[in-house]
């Protein structure tokens, strides 16, 4: 009998951003000695046995010579990546005997991942979040995870949250000789309070209207596009969106970091997502690294941006597909993604801010150099963003350079924080608003909202009217004005949109009449 | 038939013979339907033997009754007539050129060309905002008075020429460099459209089906400064197609005209030149009617004549804003630092004056008053 033993360990597999639980089995028999792992896996979890072998003999067990079958159930799922290692070694352990759980030690409850090093360390993985997300979901109690991960996952509720460094401080812990020292509950808040701001408006020289621009898109949630000459700063201005941003949620915080996690961009040892997050893909990006897919159907840039800031600098020169499947994500703040091995949904509710040259050499309307490209030229580069995209982006906004001599003088502008206050403010006033219905900011307003949110004064509606007229706009332009006005609006907390309002708002879409004519 | 005779002046013009070899063959044979039978029968005449090849090559393989039909056909739809330098009906302006055209193509009202007051207007196709802005306002004037402005139907200038000459009343002369079936820029279709309708006329030298290339608009250009009276400059640089007609204008004794433009710009270079070695100076239609001895018509009315008086507006932040431009273009916050008002509130005020048409975006987010 001694020579058939079964063992199991429980651990966590990842689809798309969700967690589900994989039970590892071991049966150890007599035989040609050897380790073979079934249930779907790949090449690094087939990879498994070899570290796990060498991590268990680095830990001061040994390797004894049995016939090792280890069963990754569910067997019809996929497993992927190195997190499966530290329950193979536990259950192998034990199928061999060389550990003997302490009868405090429950498998049944204890969720186990980490990848192993060859001298027995536990190593971070990526998608620690989801996993152990789904895993309370499941109703498990305690997991030992790698101790890189553990302020990821900090802020949980109703886990037992166990950060290992070695393989032997796991096998320890189980024998119940030394008990890992639990990791002490985050409170999100407390994050929020270490977040640091890297790019702050107060280091923006000039640029008056662009500022008020990022304003009132980070109060109204509006996607935004900034034209203008090289050198305008107008890449240093969507870099301070996320500083000037209400902060995340914790659910949204959640949301996004999964998706950090899963991808593999949360650096070891970092803790939930505070700032949100700023994607700025370059243009020659494929639609597959833009939206998700390959293979595995990872999530691709605009999930990145989850909640945070999506920059597109230089969008002319993004592939016309590229811009084309941004659509679906801008409409319904998710992709789904489907190919032959996995389907997943990621979502991807984001702000777009856009910026381009006014002509393919960049200088056109410049006061300084003289712009050599023809009218065609002008006018091919503007044609190759389509019209359905700059429809679903309110904010227009020409951005000029600043002269040399505003960039050196010392006067201190407004800071993101005063800037966040007044965003944050015009944010409440919009999620006590929309309460009832499921949306909660002003750029999300269907046309049929539009009517029931946004009432004008008379003169607001006399100003409008005459503004479309002697403007030449479209009627789109028409509710876009109406929609940024509403923000407008809120900055300034009046509940009905007076005339000043919409004349502000009339100013974020001169570049319809001047460009797109 | 009209149409019959458009045929073979089209296959004489497609062969793009040139006017020393072109002109004489006319005379010789009597009209291009005769040029046409003569070469047909392979008649030996020492003029056939002067033909260069490449002409020759065209004319034998239009010579077909499959391409005449297409001449046929093209005539037909875009109702192109055509008249040869034989002809009375012939431009007598163009007659006098060193190098006449042999054959124009017209579309339109070719009354057109009996105008008293024929001025041509000329330009870059990339020119300034205000730099278009003034050749309307002046092509307006100038058109209000009775005169003709002719110009080649390009993009900027010529463009925004035809466009003021139309909304002042009177019928506009577009010289194109392809054949008439052809819209060239393509952007351009509506106003050549507008044109037609106008009661104005399109003109060429080259025959229905011909592509326009580089090389016709300069040579193109003769036909534009032949056409008129007064050549006018709107805003060039030193080496563009515009100077090219200014210099046929010269050579042909033509009142040559300069726009001074603003003089720091790259973009009026050529102007400053010409100005400087005396052309004549104008900032108005006006100025254009007096020096050529235009204004005798009464029809003239003088709404760009005179300034509009100054309004200053009633509003603190607008009349803030106004005086500050009053002092020439400035950037937003250039504005703000003048008028020192708050970025939304200086929104929300120039949308205002925007609507009032007091205030005028330029690009590079440049704000200027309007100019009444």
């Amino acid at each position: 009998m001694d020579y058939a033993l079964m063992a199991k360990a429980l651990s966590m597999g990842v689809a798309g951003v969700n967690g589900f639980p994989v039970h590892v089995e071991v049966f150890a028999t007599g035989g040609i000695p050897g380790m073979e792992i079934i249930g779907l896996p790949d090449a690094s979890v087939r990879e498994s046995r070899d570290r796990v072998s060498a991590a268990v003999i680095n830990s001061g067990r040994q390797m004894l010579p049995r016939r090792i079958t280890v069963n990754l159930a569910p067997a019809d799922m996929k497993k992927e990546g190195p997190s499966f290692d530290l329950p193979i070694a536990v259950g192998v352990l034990t199928g061999m005997r060389e550990l003997l759980p302490s009868p405090d030690y429950d498998p049944e409850d204890t969720v186990l991942f980490g990848e192993l090093s060859l001298d027995g360390q536990v190593r971070p993985i990526n998608g620690a979040l989801p996993m152990v997300i789904s895993a309370r979901e499941c109703g498990y109690k305690s997991v030992i995870l790698p101790a890189d991960n553990a302020r990821e996952v900090a802020c949980i509720e109703g886990m037992r949250i166990l950060p290992a460094s070695t393989l032997a401080q796991v096998i320890r812990h189980i024998e119940g000789t030394e008990e890992i020292v639990p990791q002490q509950q985050l409170s999100y808040g407390d994050l929020c309070q270490e977040r640091i701001i890297t790019a702050d408006m107060s280091r923006i020289r000039g640029q008056q209207a662009a500022r008020r621009a990022l304003e009132v898109a980070a109060a109204g949630g509006h996607n935004m596009l900034m034209i203008g000459v090289p050198g305008s700063g107008k890449t240093m201005l969507a870099r301070c969106l996320p500083g000037i941003l209400p902060p995340m949620t914790l659910e949204e915080s959640l949301e996004t970091t999964r998706i950090h996690s899963i991808s593999g961009r949360l650096a070891p040892g970092s803790g939930l997502m505070v700032i949100r997050p700023f994607s700025a893909p370059h243009h020659s990006t494929s639609v597959i690294s833009l939206i998700g897919g390959g293979p595995n159907a990872k999530p691709g840039e605009v999930s990145l941006a989850h909640n945070g800031v999506l920059f597109l600098d230089e969008l002319p020169e993004f592939s016309r597909s590229a811009l084309e499947a941004l659509r679906q994500p801008l409409e319904d703040g998710v992709v789904s993604i489907s190919r032959i091995r996995r389907q997943a949904q990621y979502q991807s509710s984001f702000m777009l801010v856009a910026a381009m040259n006014p002509c393919p050499c960049g200088y056109f309307g410049s006061s300084t150099r003289v712009c050599r490209c023809t009218p065609n030229e002008i006018r091919k580069y503007l044609d190759r963003i389509s019209g359905p995209l700059l429809d679903r982006i309110d904010l227009q906004i020409e951005v000029d350079a600043v002269p040399v001599k505003e960039i050196n003088a010392s006067v201190l502008c407004e800071s993101s924080a005063q800037v966040a206050l007044r965003v944050a403010a015009a944010r409440k006033i919009q999620q006590e608003r929309y309460r009832k219905e499921p949306f909660f900011c002003n750029a999300q307003l269907s046309n049929d909202a539009l009517r029931r949110y946004c009432t004008m004064s008379p003169d607001a509606e006399a100003l409008l009217s005459a503004a479309v007229e002697a403007m030449h706009l479209s009627m789109r332009a028409y509710s876009r004005i109406l929609k940024t006005a509403r923000t407008v609006a809120d900055l300034d907390h009046a509940e009905i949109i007076a005339s000043a309002h919409v004349a502000e708002a009339v100013q974020y879409r001169e570049l319809d009449q001047k460009y797109w004519r | 038939m009209a149409t019959e005779k458009t045929v073979f002046d089209a296959w004489l013009a497609g062969a793009e013979l040139p006017y020393d070899l072109l002109i004489p063959l006319l005379h010789e044979f009597g009209g291009a339907d005769a040029v046409f039978s003569a070469w047909k029968k392979r008649e030996e005449h020492p003029l056939f033997k002067a033909v260069p090849p490449a002409c020759r090559k065209r004319m034998n393989e239009t010579a077909s009754e499959e391409s005449l039909r297409g001449y046929r056909d093209l005539a037909q739809t875009h109702g192109i007539q055509s008249v040869t330098i034989l002809e009375e009906a012939f431009p007598h302006c163009l007659r006098d050129l060193p190098d006449p055209p042999g054959v124009l193509f017209f579309r339109g009202n070719p009354q057109v060309l009996k105008a008293e007051k024929p001025a041509a207007m000329v330009g870059s196709r990339s020119a300034s905002w205000n730099g278009l802005k003034a050749a309307e306002r002046i092509a307006e004037g100038l058109s209000r008075a009775g005169v003709t402005v002719i110009s080649g139907l390009a993009l900027g200038i010529d463009a925004a020429s035809h466009k003021g000459c139309l909304k002042g009343g009177s019928p506009t002369v577009a010289v194109m460099g392809g054949g008439l079936d052809k819209v060239y820029p393509p952007q351009n279709e509506g106003l050549m459209n507008d044109i037609l309708k106008a009661g104005g006329l399109l003109i060429s030298e080259y025959a229905p089906g011909v592509r326009p290339s580089s090389y016709h608009f300069p040579y193109r250009n003769r036909i534009i400064s032949g056409l008129a009276d007064a050549v006018i400059l709107m805003e060039a640089k030193v080496r563009s197609g515009s100077m090219t007609t200014v210099g046929h204008a010269l050579r042909q004794g033509k009142e040559v005209f300069a726009y001074p433009g603003d003089p720091v710009s790259p973009l009026s270079e050529a102007n400053r030149l010409l100005l400087r070695e005396g052309a004549r100076y104008f900032t108005e239609a006006k100025d254009v009617l007096e020096d050529m001895n235009w204004l005798d018509n009464l029809s003239y009315v003088g709404q760009n004549i005179e300034c509009s008086p100054k309004t200053v507006p009633d509003d603190p932040s607008e009349r803030a804003v106004y005086l500050a431009l009053e002092k020439g273009n400035l950037g937003f916050d250039e504005l703000i630092a003048a008028t020192g008002l708050t970025s939304s509130a200086l929104m929300s005020t120039l949308t205002v004056m925007q609507i009032r048409k007091t205030v005028e975006i330029l690009p590079g987010k440049r704000y200027q008053l309007v100019r009444k």
